[in-house]
């Protein structure tokens, strides 16, 4: 066993001396990496505006009733959310996609209230922007519920009073929906909200990609050690088959612990990339993507025959596995059926995890399954390699 | 030197459906250079990997020093070393770190490869150059650092399958000398070439294959015995005369 460590260890070594004195294998490895996320970074930039209150606008076709003293109410104040437009302005400026909506009282609001009919709110808004007819909804209805409210307390108290007098009160519903009439709503914002950085994305993917693509790069060179006879000079040595192929996997690894070391170091000092409130869990991701890629590399070199059919195959697998599993773009953008589609690949637990860690603020308990998913592709490659590397070229 | 040291026995092996090497027998003696010859396809090639126990043999069998590949591949592989035809080393490396390397592999620790790596550069007159890149030295330098990785750990059995290949004549000179050096040292060697001249003057029996088959086996003198004078007929004309002058693939 010690001998295979060694003999394995050795391999390794001569590998990764190998990799270093290769310049564009090196520039590979870390420099494109680094140029993709500095390139990716600048046209994303921040995905997304700072924290800005979205403003809604209030509009009304009565002169004057009840719906002027609601407006006058909610606008009332410098820090109000609230601005009153003119209804047909505002229609039209919705129209033209200049506004993304409005809520609007009828023309019959006030009259409706008082006959003790049944009114209406309106809601208008334009279908691309969901967050504004959102907010516009949520208030429509909490103004719904308070003046049904205010116009039951009003009418017990009309009826009380007139019961007494005989006199008939003065109707003041504006008075009774003043957000602080009953019951305030406090939001306390804690620091200052910021938006999310495209870095903290595009360098986990990246990183994803470009291990992945350099460990499967190295079946080319696994294959020429084949055409070379280098392999079968070492097996003639007596160096164990499982010897090489541990060797190759160790010297996969390490350059791919590198790429990670290189990587996120220049990310979080060059990139201000943030690692999350769980930076230990980003790490253990990331090493496990560093296993599992390096299972993939030789898993590769033990399926391919021949220098070319490495090139293309290492070339292939990165292209594709790299968009499907979320190295070009946040998988919780994509459509349900990609999402999907990702867990077939050890890019989309990994970056599946880094998003949740990175982006969401989640625990290493959420990522449990991501870490799972990782080892067992790692070790799923690492068996069909032994299962299938060759020491010469197939006849 | 009439003792056997190796000995092939019914070797066959089909790639397939194409047979490459059909029930081939012959001895080595201990200490012997023994010269194995055949055109292009003859199957030299596939029974020097089933002798070095890279290639599993379909029939047959080789013993080694009394150990049969088959049965006990890691004690015939502590005998053995192996000069492929193919340049098998890292250009990007220093003839030091490929010798190093490779003796690493053969079970020796840091230092003894080292040792024996200096010792070896000066037998292939490669020591001022132990600390270059491989890829900057030229075909017969190559050739010379090839040769000496097989000798890192001083085998018993040295496989040399066409050491000199495309090289200049002082290298191929220089490999020539090597050799005999290490038959003097006691060291066997099996050695192919399509240089007749030079397995005339360097080998003590010869083997001629042809289509998988052997065709032909003894001394150079016992094989131009075959067709004429030994004194006026040359190797080359005993190997045409066995082989055809059909062009080989």
């Amino acid at each position: 066993m010690s001998g295979l460590l060694r003999q394995a260890w050795v391999i390794s070594l001569k590998d990764t001396r190998l990799f270093v004195r290769d310049r564009f294998a090196l520039a590979f490895a870390l420099a494109f990496p680094l140029l993709f996320v500095l390139g990716f970074t600048l046209a994303l930039g921040n995905i997304s505006s700072p924290d800005q209150p979205i403003v809604l606008r209030v509009a009304t076709q009565e002169q004057e009733g009840i719906s002027t003293q609601i407006i006058a109410a909610l606008t009332a104040g410098e820090e109000s959310v609230f601005q009153e437009i003119a209804y047909d302005e505002a229609r039209l400026a919705v129209k033209h996609g200049r506004l993304g909506g409005f809520v609007a009282f009828p023309a019959d609001f006030t009259a409706s209230l008082l006959a003790g009919g049944k009114t209406r709110i309106e809601v208008v808004s334009r279908s691309e922007d969901p967050n504004r007819r959102a907010a516009l909804e949520g208030f429509a209805h909490a103004l719904a519920g308070q003046i049904s409210l205010a116009r039951e307390a009003v009418a017990t108290v009309a009826a009380l009073k007139a019961r007494e007098t005989g006199a008939t009160p003065a109707l003041d519903v504006g008075s009774l929906i003043q957000p602080t009439a009953l019951v305030a709503m406090e939001t306390e914002q804690v620091g200052p909200a910021r938006p999310i950085r495209a870095s903290n994305f595009t360098l986990p993917g990246y990183l994803t990609m470009f291990v992945f693509f350099a460990a499967a790069m190295g079946a080319e060179a696994v294959a020429r050690e084949r055409q070379t006879q280098t392999l079968e000079r070492m097996l003639s040595n007596g160096v164990r088959r499982e010897s090489i192929l541990l060797g190759k996997y160790l010297s996969t690894a390490y350059r791919g612990l590198l790429q990670l070391a290189v990587l996120w170091i220049v990310g979080i000092f060059g990139f201000n990339v943030e690692l999350g409130p769980e930076p230990v869990a980003v790490i253990a991701i990331s090493v496990l993507m560093v296993l599992a890629s390096a299972g993939f590399g030789i898993m590769l070199a033990s399926l391919v025959n021949t220098v070319r059919s490495a090139d293309s195959v290492g070339i292939l697998t990165s292209i594709v596995l790299a968009p499907v599993g979320g190295c070009w773009w946040p998988l919780f953008i994509a459509p349900a059926w990609m999402q999907t589609l990702s867990k077939l690949t050890p890019h989309g637990w990994a970056n599946s995890a880094f998003n949740k860690l990175m982006l969401f603020g989640a625990e290493p308990g959420n990522v449990a399954w991501e870490m799972t998913a990782l080892a067992l592709f790692g070790a799923g490659f690492v068996a069909v390699a032994l299962w299938r590397f060759r020491m010469a070229p197939a006849r | 030197m009439n003792e056997e040291f190796l000995a092939a026995k019914e070797l066959r092996k089909a790639f397939n459906g194409n047979v490459a090497v059909d029930v081939v027998s012959f001895s080595i003696m201990r200490k012997e250079i023994f010269g194995l010859l055949g055109p292009n396809g003859a199957g030299k090639t596939t029974t020097i990997r089933m002798m070095a126990t890279v290639l599993p043999p379909d029939g047959g069998d080789v013993m080694v020093d009394g150990h049969s590949v088959l049965r006990h591949a890691g004690e015939v592989r502590k005998l053995i070393g192996v000069c492929p035809q193919e340049l098998a080393l890292y250009p990007e490396l220093t003839a030091l770190e490929n010798l190093v390397f490779f003796g690493q592999m053969a079970g020796l620790g840091g230092k003894q490869a080292k040792e024996a790596a200096g010792e070896n550069l000066l037998l292939v007159g490669l020591q001022d150059r132990a600390k270059d890149a491989v890829a900057k030295f030229s075909g017969g330098m190559k050739r010379r650092v090839n040769l000496a990785i097989s000798l890192m750990s001083r085998p018993a059995l040295l496989f040399l399958d066409e050491p000199t290949v495309g090289i200049d004549p002082q290298s191929r000179n220089h490999i020539f000398e090597t050799v005999q050096r290490l038959r003097g040292e006691g060291m066997t060697v099996l050695y192919t070439t399509h240089y007749m001249e030079e397995a005339d003057r360097l080998c003590d029996r010869l083997a001629i294959m042809d289509h998988g088959q052997l065709i032909a086996v003894g001394t150079p003198r016992e094989l131009k015995a075959q067709i004429g004078q030994p004194e006026k007929v040359t190797l080359e004309e005993v190997f045409l005369s066995l082989t055809g002058r059909r062009l080989r693939d």
